[in-house]
């Protein structure tokens, strides 16, 4: 933590790799974010029409579908599909690099290997997580929308209804803020497993498989910390 | 390609930053539109939130902008209505419960059709509060003490006083006083049903009589009484003609007129008949001591 403060301090080194980090975290994420967050809102949609007793209004369809994407399913889904996409190459990268002392040349070369390896990961996962999610919770919506009108017998306008109603921002803040712990969950962890991988190809492996399983753990932990924490300023 | 990166990028965080403020913007007011703001100044907000409905006779026409609560403990609503709306004079507004989600909305409810409308940035007067929670809570609260109550007096009279057991008698005495008046019943029922019997048999009766009549022989025998009666009535004019003959006549005899009034009237013709009447006694007296002067009878 404190090397990446001080690395933090250097923009000059991790400017330029921070785009490229944006690119594959985040532009390069978008279509498979977008694939699982339309089928997560189709399913939800469709769940949870069959899920309704009789007498409960449609409108609750579209409640219950933005609810469930905004505040849970958009940045939760999204930070464990990156974690296997996003944060498994990170591991990969950074360990490979440091089996075959690529990190260590960096070092002889005078340069921070934080700076320049870990920061921008981290400034980019920080970033484009969040950026994903939004796009992933606005797709996940939609679909839901579609699902509900083409496949069930909720309207467009009782779909609408419910999906304004009792809507306050702080729920895409909420949305917001938990993908950005999840980003630097995923980039924490993924580049510590790789930074500190030892005994070669096989360590690597092990080093990524192992990243994965503590990110997707972590996720889920801090998913719950930031409900506990924030859950009671939705009604608010 | 590092170009390439930086294009890319930026599209994406542009298209998500515009995707969150639009969807936000459509989530929270329903677009894009502003509309004209109004006030309105609530003792009790009930939980009123900004981007929430202001609804217009039941129909969405705008959303809270802001709700401000104020120093001398009133809560002022700023509330945007969509410009094509207009909200008449005379209309109030009041916070009520929007759904079963604890959501709230501004109701504006006109109190009349008028073509006026409340002018934009005007305070429009606030109208009865729909009851919360707490007060119907509150309500049954009260109305479960005033039940208790009666049943603590209920059953101070029932069980305590005694009051029970007298119910039972009184029941018991209802019980038997409806068995005597079933007995009643039935015996009214019996004398009704053969009072029906008589009844209907006395209506056989009268429909065989009336049966048993030949109207011809009524017709014939009106007939005859109408001649009767017209036969009456002339035989009636005839004597009414006699009599005023009689009458007449009468009149002449008392005036001492004409012969029998002479007769009548005239004692010279009373004493000549008495003449004539004491000489037939004679001549009858006579008669009887010499009938030969008189009756010279042979027979062959």
């Amino acid at each position: 933590m404190r090397d990446i403060g001080r690395g933090l301090g250097e923009p000059g080194t991790y400017a330029r790799e921070t785009i490229r980090q944006m690119r594959n975290i985040g532009v390069d994420s978008l279509p498979l974010a977008a694939i699982v967050a339309a089928f997560i809102g189709a399913v939800t949609a469709f769940q949870t029409r069959y899920q309704l007793f009789g007498g409960v209004q449609l409108s609750v369809v579209g409640l219950i579908s933005r609810q469930s994407i905004i505040l849970e399913l958009g940045p939760l889904l999204t930070g464990l599909v990156l974690t296997g996409r996003v944060g498994a190459r990170i591991t990969a990268e950074l360990g490979t690099m440091r089996v075959t002392e690529q990190i260590d040349a960096l070092e002889t070369l005078a340069y921070d290997p934080i700076a320049y390896l870990v920061v921008p990961r981290l400034i980019a996962a920080v970033v484009m997580v969040p950026i994903l999610t939004i796009l992933a919770n606005a797709i996940g919506v939609g679909t839901a929308f579609l699902t509900a009108i083409v496949a069930t017998d909720v309207s467009s306008a009782a779909f609408s209804e419910g999906l304004r109603l009792a809507f306050a921002p702080f729920q895409i803040v909420y949305s917001i803020i938990k993908a950005t712990i999840f980003g630097a969950a995923i980039a924490f962890f993924c580049s510590y497993e790789g930074y500190t991988t030892t005994a070669g190809a096989e360590g690597v492996g092990r080093s990524t498989a192992q990243a994965v399983v503590i990110t997707s753990v972590a996720i889920l932990v801090l998913d719950a910390l930031t409900a506990l924490l924030l859950a009671p300023y939705l009604q608010a | 390609m590092k170009k390439r990166d930086d294009v890319l990028v930026g599209i994406v965080m542009a298209v998500a930053i515009v995707v969150v403020i639009l969807g936000s913007l459509w989530l929270a007011r329903g677009g894009l539109s502003k509309g004209y703001p109004l006030y309105a100044k609530f003792p009790w907000s009930a939980g009123l939130k900004q981007g929430q409905p202001v609804l217009l006779g039941g129909v969405n026409v705008g959303y809270v902008d802001e709700v401000d609560l104020r120093p001398d403990g009133t809560v002022l609503s700023t509330f945007r209505v969509g410009k094509q709306y207009k909200v008449p004079i005379g209309t109030t507004a009041t916070v009520v419960a929007n759904g079963i989600f604890g959501d709230m909305a501004i109701a504006l409810t006109p109190k009349a059709p008028n073509a006026q409308s409340i002018p934009p940035g005007d305070t429009v007067p606030v109208g009865p509060s729909a009851p919360g929670i707490a007060q119907l809570t509150s309500k049954a609260d009260s109305v479960a003490t005033a039940v208790n109550a009666i049943t603590l007096a209920l059953n101070k009279e029932l069980v305590t006083n005694g009051g029970a057991a007298d119910l039972r008698r009184s029941l018991a005495s209802s019980n038997a006083l409806i068995l005597n008046m079933n007995r009643l019943v039935s015996q009214f029922s019996t004398i009704a049903a053969e009072q029906n019997r008589q009844l209907s048999l006395t209506q056989a009766s009268l429909r065989r009589a009336t049966s048993g009549i030949d109207s011809a022989k009524i017709d014939s025998t009106l007939v005859n009484f109408r001649q009767t009666s017209a036969n009456m009535a002339t035989l009636s004019a005839d004597f009414k003609q006699t009599s005023a003959k009689l009458d007449s006549i009468l009149a002449k005899a008392n005036s001492g007129t004409g012969s029998i009034g002479l007769a009548l009237n005239d004692p010279g013709a009373y004493n000549d008949i008495r003449q004539v009447i004491q000489h037939m006694d004679s001549i009858m007296v006579d008669l009887k001591k010499n009938p030969k002067k008189y009756i010279n009878l042979r027979i062959f």
